[in-house]
């Protein structure tokens, strides 16, 4: 073996020597690239986090931890309402979508950083009182009630119970109040739609025979052929919850009756 | 009242056009209980409506 090969093979086993040096150069106290990866998950969660906090689809009341709840929900912070203001949002009622609508404008307090837009609690508030005052003025069995949304169903079936009035959750069947023929053919006097864009149907069909149409609407809803506006989150499982709970309530009391239902009868069980 | 009275009173409470058919919806005002008239054009161009007694805005 020659110098110069025995140079070779030192400088080589040098070389294998430093490659490991490096791998423990990367040690996570000292390696920045590692901190910032480390860094990224929690950034990430945290943003999930205020991400659910704020998608309106998602509870905020639920969880372990309390969320942040919005103060600036009403311009009158004094505002006599059914019930306490903490409690509307913690269902989330306030909650809107990032789009809103010329129909829906006077409905919106406020926009939050995020885009989503906030609806006055207090007009929520009347206009469930409304809409009780509304109700009680028809024969119990001569409102119906559509809910084609999931989270909708439940606390709609539950309200007509409530009230005494007739429900059709889940798909419309086109022709039950232009149809004579059809078998659930009914001709109520008022129909209590959850979102003008899923019971687009039954709008349709009241539009056809003529009869008022009350409808929860959200920031992104158009108003057209709705005759009574309930600005809410109609997207949120406990917002529509506390909503129809409130609605059967102020309908009962406004025709003297002496039952009143508490919240958790009109959330379902999951 | 006659059939033609009947039909002067049967306006629409936001343009005021005499209704006809059966698009056109007719309730009760929530706060007062005044008949409101709502023409078919209205309901759908979702145009405000106001209360002759009581001063309600609606929808």
């Amino acid at each position: 073996m020659s110098e110069n090969d025995n140079e070779a093979l030192e400088t080589a086993e040098e070389e294998l020597d430093t490659e490991p040096t490096g791998e423990a150069g990367a040690d996570p106290d000292v390696d920045p690239d590692i901190d910032a990866e480390d860094d990224l998950p929690a950034e990430g969660a945290e943003e999930a986090d205020a991400g659910d906090e704020e998608t309106q689809t998602e509870d905020p009341a639920e969880g372990d931890d309390q969320p942040m709840l919005d103060e600036d929900v009403m311009p009158d912070e004094e505002a006599d309402l059914l019930i306490p203001v903490e409690d509307y949002l913690g269902a989330g009622v306030h909650i809107g979508t990032q789009q809103k609508t010329k129909d829906m404008e006077r409905f919106i307090h406020r926009v939050r950083d995020d885009g989503l837009y906030v609806l006055d609690v207090s007009q929520t508030d009347t206009r469930i009182r409304t809409a009780a005052d509304f109700l009680s003025n028809y024969d119990p069995e001569q409102v119906l009630v559509t809910s084609s949304r999931q989270y909708g169903r439940f606390p709609a079936k539950k309200f007509a119970d409530a009230i005494g009035a007739r429900a059709r959750t889940g798909r419309f069947i086109p022709g039950t109040l232009t149809n004579p023929k059809y078998k659930g053919y009914i001709e109520p006097d008022v129909v209590v739609v959850t979102d003008p864009i899923g019971d687009s149907q039954a709008v349709k069909e009241a539009i056809t025979v003529g009869i008022p149409v009350i409808a929860m609407c959200d920031s992104n809803n158009q108003t057209s052929n709705v005759d009574l506006v309930i600005p809410t989150n109609n997207k949120g499982r406990r917002a529509l919850s506390v909503v129809y709970w409130l609605l059967a309530n102020e309908t009962l009391d406004r025709r003297g009756a002496d039952t009143v239902y508490a919240l958790d009868d009109f959330e379902e069980g999951i | 009242m006659s059939q033609s009275e009947q039909q002067q009173t049967r306006q629409c409470v936001s343009c005021g056009i005499n209704i006809a058919g059966m698009s056109a919806a007719s309730f009760k005002c929530p706060e007062c209980g005044q008949q409101i008239y709502r023409c078919a054009k209205c309901r759908k161009q979702s145009n405000l409506y106001e209360c002759p007694d009581c001063g309600f805005m609606g929808p």
